[in-house]
């Protein structure tokens, strides 16, 4: 069963006090009075009433003051004004500060119970819709939760297998059946990775990002990777370096993990797009209001008719004949989607032939989010 | 052959997990009982009292791997076993941190002895193996 609802009468008038406490309590209600605003705010405070009536005009703080208050507290507490010189200018303005509603004095028990009734509802209502959000979000994540675990597990359960025989553990393997599962093995992780990929964006679009923000410093994200990357692209032959790494951390306020799969995948782009002897660098720099990443390669650039597009689900540029393109074609739309959901945004430009440069630009803590980018070129 | 052959309780609701990991373990001569859910598994934890537990996270009931872990680390019920290491064991990567964790966002729950994402690396599980046996 439901608790009674708690009201608080706040009103420097006695009889008012009383008056309005007896009709609530033959309603069923719960309630407590206070003689001024002080004391009433300290109640409110201290027990959380489901609504509030308030005079405007008392000694002290007055209503209004009261008014901000409680919005400020709890705005799921409902708020009804009473006031004495039933002026429009004086409702408007208890109104405009959130009250739900307002008793011109003299007022009698019917309408008293009529409005707090109706304000009373229209809390329950209130609670109840965000409840069903709270409820419905819970839902989603654990979807994708579960999606996530029915389609990993049966992968899993085959790769720990290959595990196995490639360990010889379940009788010797001869060369042709241990490549074969090798390369089967490989199959199995690109198919692992692009189920990932998938569930990430699924993520990032119910918003799971930007829930638990912390102060990220970019330079501490960009040494990790260039360290991390560095065999990489010591195969593929290219330099891979910062130019003009800043000599103060420089801090955007993230989600670590997040950012650091944006950088990782532009940086690894430009090291596997790359031609050999070619470079990739890392320029970090503070613009008014962000700090903009920017990773320039000399590799074979982006053509024109691709640009539109490099950001889509799916997109993907071959590198040209007799190589394979690896990879799911979701890292560029997944990183477009974490950039944005920092209040970011991320660019291209390039040059076929000649190199690409990806920019992103992260708002600085506290800073207003950029609109987000226009078709990139 | 390992230096200290033990036994290993392994808890998967996953019948091929089990058995590709029981061919890893009984590769290095140590003995494995198997369980198909953490019902059993408490019930075996109990029975046979082995050296080392391999916990699935994720199995289809409410009481799964966390809830288990936190039982065995708090609960009277698993006093005699309470010192048995846990190892998580699982797929499910980013919510296997985030929930033993003591620090914001986590529920509180007991933290594992250690964990290993699955598929496991044969050599990485009789490694761990090896060193929670030799404490």
């Amino acid at each position: 069963m439901a608790a009674a609802p708690y009201v608080l009468v706040v009103d420097d008038e006695e009889s008012m006090r009383d008056s309005c406490a007896q009709i609530l309590a033959k309603m069923g209600c719960r309630v407590e009075a206070a003689a001024d605003g002080e004391s009433g705010l300290r109640l409110v405070r201290e027990s959380r009433p489901d609504a509030v009536i308030v005079d405007l005009k008392m000694p002290g703080i007055g209503g209004l003051e009261v008014l901000d208050e409680v919005r400020l507290l709890d705005p799921r507490i409902v708020t009804v004004v009473i006031t004495g010189y039933a002026t429009v200018d004086a409702a408007v303005e208890a109104m405009k500060r959130g009250a739900y509603d307002f008793l011109p004095k003299p007022f009698t028990p019917d309408e008293l119970r009529l409005i707090i009734a109706r304000a009373l509802e229209r809390r329950h209502l209130a609670l109840e819709a965000e409840a069903l959000r709270r409820e419905k979000k819970l839902l989603e994540d654990n979807v994708i939760t579960l999606v996530s675990h029915q389609l990993r597990s049966p992968l899993v359960a085959v790769q720990q297998y290959f595990e196995v025989l490639l360990a010889g553990m379940a009788g010797p393997l001869e060369e042709k059946p241990r490549e074969m599962i090798q390369r089967a093995g490989e199959r199995l992780a690109g198919l692992m990775g692009l189920i990932n990929d998938w569930l990430d964006l699924a993520r990032i679009d119910q918003g799971g990002l930007v829930r638990k923000l912390k102060l990220v410093d970019v330079r501490a994200v960009i040494d990790k990777l260039l360290e991390f990357l560095s065999p990489l692209s010591a195969e593929h032959g290219a330099v891979l370096a910062w130019v003009d790494r800043p000599e103060q951390p420089v801090t955007v306020l993230g989600d670590e993990a997040s950012l650091e799969q944006v950088l990782a995948n532009i940086l690894h782009n430009a090291v596997v797009y790359n031609k050999p002897g070619g470079r990739v660098e890392a320029r970090v720099g503070e613009e008014e209001g962000y700090v903009k990443v920017e990773v320039s390669d000399t590799g074979i650039g982006i053509a024109a008719e691709h640009m539109p597009f490099i950001f889509d689900q799916f997109y993907r540029v071959s590198r040209g004949e007799g190589t394979k393109t690896k990879g799911s074609g979701l890292g560029l739309a997944i990183a477009k989607k974490i950039v944005e959901a920092h209040g970011g945004r991320i660019d291209v430009s390039s040059v076929p032939g000649e190199g690409t440069v990806f920019t992103v630009r992260l708002p600085k803590a506290g800073s207003d989010p950029l609109p987000p980018a226009d078709s990139p070129g | 052959m390992t230096k200290t052959p033990a036994t290993i309780l392994v808890i998967d609701d996953d019948p091929d997990f089990r058995l590709a990991v029981t061919a890893i373990l009984a590769s290095a001569g140590h003995k494995v009982i198997a369980a198909s859910g953490p019902e059993e598994g408490k019930a075996r934890l109990l029975a046979d009292r082995p050296d080392l537990v391999l916990l699935d996270i994720m199995m289809d009931s409410l009481f799964d791997g966390y809830a288990l872990c936190h039982a065995v680390k708090t609960s009277e019920e698993f006093a005699a076993a309470r010192e048995t290491p846990i190892l998580f064991v699982s797929a499910v990567k980013d919510i296997a941190g985030a929930r033993f964790g003591f620090g914001e966002g986590g529920e509180g729950l007991s933290a594992p002895d250690d964990y290993l994402d699955k598929p496991v690396k044969p050599e990485d599980l009789l490694a761990r193996v090896e060193r929670f046996l030799a404490k």
